[in-house]
């Protein structure tokens, strides 16, 4: 055997191994300490759910996109705190006749090049958000309004039927140059926003974004730089919030926000939202059915302990709905509340000779918050009243719309989720209460609610120009649609956000945006 | 050599067109419609009608297949629909990110697991090589995302050195890597250990200490260097595997591979994308298979290529 002579200093093998160590370790201080992250002076970064795939939004929106595609591309209105339209690239936006509205595009509005904000985009923009195949905001308007060049920035909106929602529906057309635009999504490009676009790498979903040196309104951005990661899983993101490694995060779980608020250098915000979450009744049941009947719907929610739900499960993070609508849009009125006596539901139901009725739950995973905890929790409510209950989970991208639509498998209460843009009551009650019998026949009503009195009241609201008049008609729509008992229970979510104390300025609106323009790096 | 190089890249075209095919038809099997993921859970029938026609999926699936056929030698894999760009280039952009985070994996995996199988190896049945074997277990045993969260924990939270999450430093590639490399490096020091044990019992280990070769130059030089071809067939696999996206360390990270990706395009059923990122990472893996089959001569020259072993 080899011996190596002792006493004669460190053998060639502890040698190698010690150079190998410092090497490894050299290696890893050059990524660790100062260098291993971001410089943060004066750049804030925002961590999105889900991948920002572009910067326009004619195909896709998600709520925290409204921040982002705003802070490049403008429209000529935006929603602001209080859900009214704010202007933006309008510096008058007046209805003129009940079928028209006459709009000054602001005199100072310019593009990142240079070049002025026209009639001619905005013309442009909007027939190509006509174009494109499905698109999110299309539906949302009655009838596209033709645009009418008046000359020096001025132009006419001229609808076939009063279109009241404009001002706010019109804060989803984006404007860019109409040379530029086409009739699909748009990832760079210039826009009239306070930031400009210096790197975009859609497939990762991250972005960066310089100030816009022409930016033309108040305030002025005064972040050089917005850095913006895709990072979907919600547990790396409150990590990375903690490291300082982003900035701010949005759209978090009641458990996650929690955890943030005990730390010291983190701080959560959060208003109540305008999405509707509901566990809503099949509408499509043959007439003699149990759940045909509205007085069986009304026993059955009162199995439902909700207080439980919204505190216990979802530890304060979402509202119980008052309402058929969220009570944060406007033109919201309040019908009632859903009451918790489950002595009365067993009662009710008997007093109705209903007995061994079983029901099927049905949701996609994660379309509201603790979704299954929340759907367990049902299965029990529902076992002292005698009433069983079957659930059946899809997940994302699985069968569930076909079901919804009544083309698969039978099922009587969904647990879904119905998201607002536009702060007006009356686009949820169009979505959800005014379904006609001719929708019916291609299955494009809204779970078979189909009520023609309720729908009438609301087609009435949404051509009526005089706001008390048309609050009198949606209340009574609303006041309709709540006697129908069309869910079991409902919530609104809260929007939540959290950020690193260094970052101020950011006002969440309840359609869960901030002007990027105004937060600041302390 | 041309001969075999011919015979494997046929192969590779083969395999990589079954393994296409089995995907074309295991996705269209597989329940939910791309039309209501691409219009939206509200679209009307009509709507839905128009996606449909828009993307060909009203088409026959025969018909289908060749046009999705016929546009992968165009280099053209059809257009994603929710990125709503070609698909094969959302692939290619996250492709970079994937490959380096596989590269760095394997490296360190490399540099500690051969070292450490052949310590092992040489300290068979002692108190040092059964703890070492316990905690290569305990390696295999540990899900990456939690040897992840640990990681994090320690070296971002607790002790800030390295991002927790991204890519935008050099930094960020640490603690993905070391995650995906403690299991890999689990794996391949017993597959080293176990190899390198073997050969050091040979025959001509024992002519070779006979002539006076000992030590450091008797295991690395003939114990080693004999035991490779195995060790060089596991990393070449689990390379390929690592290709394929980790899922589960990409989610902890925050890191934007193929992996997510894939996951993504399943929820929402885009066909193109899932197609897209298959080819990809099929030809990679084949590619790196067929690597591994060439450098076998360079290791054990009793390989010939395209020949039986000579012995």
């Amino acid at each position: 055997m080899t011996r190596t002579p002792t006493g004669t200093g460190p053998t060639r093998r502890a040698v190698l191994g010690g150079a190998g160590l410092l090497g490894l370790g050299l290696a890893l201080t050059a990524c660790a300490g100062p260098t291993g992250k971001r410089d943060t002076a004066n750049t804030v970064t925002l961590a999105l759910n889900r991948s920002l795939v572009s910067l326009d939004n004619k195909l896709n929106q998600f709520d925290a996109a409204v921040t982002v595609q705003r802070a490049v591309r403008q429209a000529l209105t935006a929603i602001d705190e209080k859900l009214q339209p704010a202007l933006v690239l309008a510096s008058a936006f007046d209805q003129t006749s009940p079928t028209e509205w006459t709009v000054q595009i602001n005199p100072k509005a310019v593009y990142s090049d240079g070049r002025r904000v026209t009639v001619e985009d905005v013309k442009v923009a909007m027939e190509l958000y006509q174009k494109v195949e499905g698109s999110f905001v299309a539906p949302q308007f009655p009838e596209f309004p033709e645009v009418i060049d008046q000359g020096s920035g001025k132009f006419i909106l001229r609808s076939q039927e009063p279109i009241v929602a404009l001002p706010w529906l019109m804060s989803n057309i984006l404007i860019t140059p109409a040379a530029d635009n086409k009739a699909a999504e748009l990832n760079s490009g210039v826009g009239s926003g306070p930031y400009v676009v210096a790197e975009a790498d859609t497939g990762t979903g991250n972005y960066t974004f310089k100030i816009n040196e022409k930016y033309w309104a108040e305030p002025k951005p005064t972040v050089e730089t917005v850095y913006v990661r895709f990072m979907p899983e919600e547990s790396s993101r409150v990590t990375s919030l903690r490291t300082a490694d982003v900035d701010v995060i949005d759209s978090i779980a009641a458990d996650s926000a929690t955890q943030l608020q005990g730390w010291r250098d983190v701080v959560v915000e959060s208003v109540v939202g305008t999405r509707f979450d509901h566990f809503f009744f099949n509408f499509r049941k043959p007439k003699n059915h149990p759940l045909s009947d509205p007085e069986v719907r009304r026993a059955l929610s009162y199995a439902v302990d909700g207080n439980a739900i919204a505190n216990g499960i979802m530890s304060g993070s979402v509202t119980p709905a008052t309402g058929v609508v969220p009570q944060t849009l406007i033109g919201w009125a309040e019908t009632g509340k859903f009451e918790f006596d489950p002595g009365k539901a067993r009662s009710e139901l008997e007093r109705l000779g209903v007995s061994n009725l079983d029901l099927t739950f049905i949701w996609e995973s994660g379309e509201f918050p603790q979704d299954a905890a929340t759907m367990e929790a049902m299965v029990e409510f529902f076992k002292p009243v005698g009433v069983n209950v079957k659930l059946k989970q899809f997940e994302p991208g699985g069968d569930i719309s076909k079901w919804r639509r009544g083309e698969a498998g039978d099922w009587d209460v969904l647990g879904n989720g119905y998201g607002n843009q536009t702060g007006l009551a009356l686009t949820t009650l169009q979505g959800m209460y005014a379904s006609t019998a001719e929708q019916a026949k291609t299955h494009d009503d809204y779970h078979g609610f189909i009520f023609p009195d309720i729908a009438s009241l609301v087609r009435r609201a949404s051509a009526e120009s005089d706001e008390a008049k048309r609050n009198g008609l949606m209340a009574q729509a609303q006041k309709k649609a709540w006697d129908q008992t069309p869910s079991l229970w409902a919530f609104v979510p809260n929007a939540v956000l959290a950020h690193r104390t260094s970052v101020q300025g950011l006002s969440l609106t309840p359609i869960n945006s901030y002007d990027l323009a105004k937060v600041t790096r302390a | 050599m041309f001969r075999y190089l011919a015979l494997r890249i046929a192969q590779a075209i083969l395999t990589i067109f079954v393994t296409v095919t089995i995907v074309f038809l295991l996705i269209r099997l597989a329940p939910g419609d791309p039309a209501y993921a691409y219009a939206g859970p509200l679209a009307t029938a009509e709507q839905l009608d128009a996606v449909r026609r828009q993307f060909g999926l009203d088409q026959p699936l025969i018909v289908q297949y060749f046009h999705f056929l016929g546009g992968i030698f165009q280099g053209d894999t059809g257009t994603s629909y929710s990125f709503r760009q070609p698909a094969l280039s959302v692939v290619m952009d996250r492709l970079p990110y994937t490959i380096t985070l596989a590269i760095a994996a394997i490296v360190i995996a490399i540099i500690i697991s051969i070292p450490l199988g052949v310590w092992m190896a040489r300290r068979q049945n002692t108190g040092r090589e059964a703890t070492a074997s316990i905690l290569t277990i305990a390696g295999q045993s540990m899900p990456d995302f939690w040897i992840g969260i640990m990681l994090v924990t320690l070296f971002s939270v607790l002790l800030p050195w390295f991002p927790s999450s991204g890519f935008e430093t050099w930094g960020g590639l640490v603690l993905p890597a070391l995650t995906v490399a403690i299991l890999q490096v689990a794996v391949l020091s017993r597959i080293v250990r176990r190899e390198v044990a073997q050969t050091l019992q040979a025959p001509f280990i024992t002519v070779a200490r006979s002539r006076g070769v000992a030590g450091a130059g008797l295991v690395w030089g003939y114990g080693v260097r004999n035991s490779l071809v195995p060790v060089v067939t596991a990393l070449g696999t689990r390379f390929a595997g690592l290709l394929n996206g980790v899922v589960v360390v990409e989610v902890v990270f925050g890191w934007p591979g193929i992996g997510s990706l894939v996951v993504r395009a399943l929820e929402t059923r885009d066909y193109p994308l899932i197609q897209s990122t298959v080819v990809v990472t099929a030809i990679l893996a084949v590619l790196v298979q067929l690597v591994v089959d060439l450098v076998y001569p360079l290791l054990d020259p009793r390989v010939r290529l395209g020949r039986k072993v000579v012995s």
